[in-house]
């Protein structure tokens, strides 16, 4: 078989966008430590949150140095609590799940992005590096007061955090 | 008139559609450039972002 000169050159360029779409994921995976949203969270009985040993008491909990876990309920058409407070520098967990119908969980203007699903526990591990203030938003229709649900994050200062409850 | 005019035989590799290869070429980087920018710009600089 020929193949023209060009046509190989076409070939070869297609094959390297193959290997450079895979090979930036990959870093991206390995490199970067991006991780996608697992079913590592487990269920939960989304009928008695508040009976729950987790989502009975959503909060902010220290579980280790820099370490913190945050325990998110969304409901029609709020988050609790709100707002979460955590310190900078630190690495956070976040356990969120739904008492009522399907909602989202979105950072606004971060890839910190999830869906939230009755009976689903969404696990989403997140580096809080530097003091900021972000807003929570809903990103799936869950009903008429859709557009209202929100809810503030707030990354203080390391030395300005006064622990689980302020 | 156009069928009295004399035609020349080339062989394969003598037909060389540089403006092809010109398009694909322009193509092909702007697809690179925009998967950088998508990926590395937007995506990976949008921190914070999923660890765990």
């Amino acid at each position: 078989m020929n193949v023209h000169t060009y046509e190989k050159i076409w070939l070869v360029a297609s094959l390297f966008l193959i290997v450079g779409f895979i090979a930036t994921v990959v870093y991206g995976a390995a490199g970067a430590g991006i991780a996608m949203v697992d079913a590592s969270g487990g269920t939960v009985d989304s009928t008695s949150l508040s009976e729950n040993e987790r989502f009975g008491e959503p909060g902010v909990e220290r579980v280790g140095d820099g370490e913190y876990e945050v325990t998110v309920v969304a409901r029609q058409f709020m988050y609790q609590p709100d707002p979460i407070r955590v310190p900078a520098d630190s690495r956070v967990t976040f356990y969120v799940t739904s008492a009522d119908v399907i909602h989202g969980f979105q950072v606004v203007g971060t890839n910190v992005n999830t869906m939230v699903i009755p009976g689903q526990v969404a696990k989403i591990t997140v580096d809080f590096d530097e003091p900021a203030e972000y807003g929570i938003i809903c990103n799936e229709y869950c009903g008429q007061g859709h557009h209202d649900m929100e809810g503030k994050l707030v990354v203080v200062p390391e030395d300005e955090y006064g622990g689980d409850d302020a | 008139m156009a069928t009295d005019r004399e035609m020349e035989e080339i062989g394969h590799d003598e037909f060389d559609p540089v403006g092809t290869l010109t398009l694909i070429t322009v193509y092909f980087l702007i697809l690179v450039g925009m998967w950088v920018l998508t990926y590395f710009v937007e995506f990976l600089g949008n921190g914070p972002t999923v660890v765990g």
